[in-house]
């Protein structure tokens, strides 16, 4: 590769990891190549009138199959992509330069030890962040026609990281972290791991977290109808409400229903109980809990705040070690 | 720092494994003046690499001071000399005139890869131990540094490399005033061409100075048994009546004894051989 704009410890580390930028290249068209050539293919089948003017995929439409198949899963190893970024700059970036000794000479040369691990972080950075953009750009493609289907809802694990901003929050993060466990750790693989899992419990962490930012919304209606979540809404909960409007605990009337003789399971019988027992606790309605789509940014940017300030902290934290051990 | 000092050690002391390990150098005072052609001496272990590391500034130390040129002005080769990889010989060159802006010679870092029995586009990782301390040496001396550390550079050569790379290395120093630290645990491989000797043995420093000077304050006797004062006795050793001795002289040597200069060889060993010592 030339890189003739590149100068100093910049042009230093692209030289060394060229093969590298190769291969995140490649893969990036690879990802290209798979999610265009599938939306071609799902062309090929006509579309099925539904009614109101909706259409839907022919039953007999493998394209369309394999497209959400494609997504779900380029979705899924983009989420996966701070842990790589992350693992890769901990690694054979920061941890072998100590682990081979290499730094010895690159903090013996004229640019100062912080310049050298800035280049790293920088560089790394870039790179990450333009990886996300392009695969970003990628999922796009296959996510304008498999979005809202099963499993690829905007609030889905995976869509939710691939179409908004805090993936990009995540991989700056992953980079920072990998720049101080590498100095910490100066093994490469241990060093890899270690980042790996620390990414890992910040995406699992977050991910369980993330619908608590906001305040759910709540919708009620009545008992007997079926209470649809509005606004292509995530349900966190659902349940029944007394005429007083208080949560009622249907274990109740399932405890009544099970202590029954002679019912097993939810026949007729059963129902009829369990309706008895609704209508006797004064049980009148039903309630939704739920997240609208309108939630979505304010919670992507809420999710990126954190990472930025864990990034920032991390980051921080590498540039102070390196200062306290190489004067 | 004084103009014509290259380096200067006060009580300088470093531990093994930080804080808490055993002392690797202890309580080093020495200063060396620029332009020298120092060998660093002593058996394994008596902390030579730690005191270049920290001369490098690799290496805080854990008491004590150094004072060595900035790091643009000095040149480092580690023992077992890193270098990247995957990165071909020309890359590695290309990268010291990145990383050492405004000072890179590659004239003088390609005369000294030429010769090395290898072309400039082979990968680092396939080059023989060497080959690969040529492209070091080519690595810190295309900085043109003031100060040189190179610690057991020759370790690796075959003789034949080794003095034209020696050669070179003279040259050069010669040609630019430069100041090397030379570490070696083989003195031979020092001998005749350094001018300036820092001996360490067990974490402190045994002997320090030009090698002419520590070379004519001591003398090799043999003579009768007898007293020796005021002269320190760094060795000696008794054969029947015949005793032989290598001391440090206060004054002339005044008495029955057949005298000579030492060796460097004789010398060094006769001080290492010592457990406590003489510090000169």
């Amino acid at each position: 590769m030339s890189t003739p704009a590149l100068r100093g410890p910049y042009w230093v580390t692209v030289r060394q990891y060229r093969r590298t930028l190769w291969l995140t290249g490649a893969l990036v068209l690879a990802a290209l190549a798979v999610i265009g050539g599938l939306r071609i293919w799902d062309l090929q089948t006509p579309d099925v009138y539904l009614e109101d003017g909706y259409w839907r995929p022919a039953d007999d439409n493998s394209g369309f199959r394999m497209l959400r198949f494609g997504v779900e899963q380029l979705s899924l190893g983009m989420v996966l992509l701070p842990l790589l970024a992350g693992a890769f700059v901990a690694g054979p970036l920061v941890a072998r330069e100590f682990e081979s000794g290499t730094y010895k000479l690159s903090l013996t040369q004229s640019v100062s030890p912080a310049a050298w691990l800035r280049a790293k972080l920088l560089t790394a950075t870039a790179v990450a962040l333009a990886t996300t953009l392009a695969l970003m750009g990628v999922f796009r493609i296959g996510w304008g026609r498999a979005s809202g289907t099963w499993d690829l809802n905007w609030s889905d694990r995976g869509p939710y990281e691939a179409t908004g901003v805090v993936l990009f929050a995540y991989v700056l993060a992953a980079v920072a972290v990998g720049v101080l466990v590498g100095q910490l750790i100066r093994r490469t693989l241990v060093a890899m791991t270690a980042t790996g899992l620390v990414m890992g419990v910040v995406l699992l962490v977050l991910g369980e977290l993330r619908w608590s930012f906001l305040a759910v919304k709540t919708v009620t209606g009545p008992r007997d109808a079926t209470l649809w979540t509005p606004d292509n809404g995530l349900m966190m909960d659902m349940g029944l409400i007394t005429s007083s409007g208080a949560r009622f605990d249907q274990s109740v009337c399932w405890d009544e229903v099970n202590r029954s003789p002679r019912l097993d399971g939810m026949g007729d019988g059963g129902m009829r109980i369990f309706e008895n027992c609704l209508t006797r606790h004064g049980v009148t309605g039903q309630y939704v809990d739920y997240h609208p789509q309108s939630h979505f940014w304010p919670t992507q940017l809420i999710e990126t705040g954190i990472l930025l300030a864990l990034a920032a902290l991390a980051g921080y934290a590498a540039f102070r070690l390196l200062r306290a051990r190489h004067p | 720092m004084t103009e014509d000092t290259a380096l200067r050690a006060e009580l300088l002391g470093r531990k093994y494994g930080g804080r808490r390990g055993g002392w690797a150098l202890r309580e080093c005072d020495f200063t060396l003046p620029r332009g020298r052609i120092c060998a660093l001496v002593g058996p394994n272990g008596a902390g030579k690499s730690t005191l270049l590391a920290l001369a490098a500034g690799l290496l805080r130390p854990t008491e004590g001071t150094i004072e060595a040129p900035a790091r643009e002005l000095l040149a480092y080769v580690a023992q077992d000399k890193p270098l990247h990889p995957r990165l071909s010989v020309d890359d590695t060159l290309r990268m010291g005139r990145e990383l050492n802006p405004g000072r890179w010679d590659s004239a003088l870092a390609e005369r000294v890869v030429e010769g090395g029995g290898f072309s400039s586009d082979t990968l680092v990782h396939h080059l023989s131990g060497g080959q690969r301390t040529r492209v070091a040496l080519a690595l810190a001396l295309g900085k043109r540094p003031e100060l040189l550390l190179l610690d057991e550079p020759m370790a690796d050569l075959d003789p034949l490399a080794r003095h034209q790379l020696m050669g070179l290395l003279m040259a050069e120093a010669a040609e630019h005033g430069t100041t090397v630290v030379m570490s070696s645990h083989i003195l031979t491989e020092l001998e005749g061409s350094c001018d300036h000797l820092l001996l360490l043995h067990g974490g402190r420093i045994r002997l320090d100075g030009p090698v002419e000077d520590l070379l004519a304050a001591h003398t090799l006797l043999t003579g009768p048994v007898a007293d020796l004062a005021p002269h320190t006795v760094i060795e000696s050793r008794t054969t029947g009546r015949q005793l032989t001795a290598l001391i440090r002289r206060e004054g002339p040597v005044e008495g029955p004894w057949e005298t000579s200069e030492p060796s460097l060889e004789e010398l060094l060993l006769a001080h290492l051989r010592t457990p406590e010592g003489a510090a000169a």
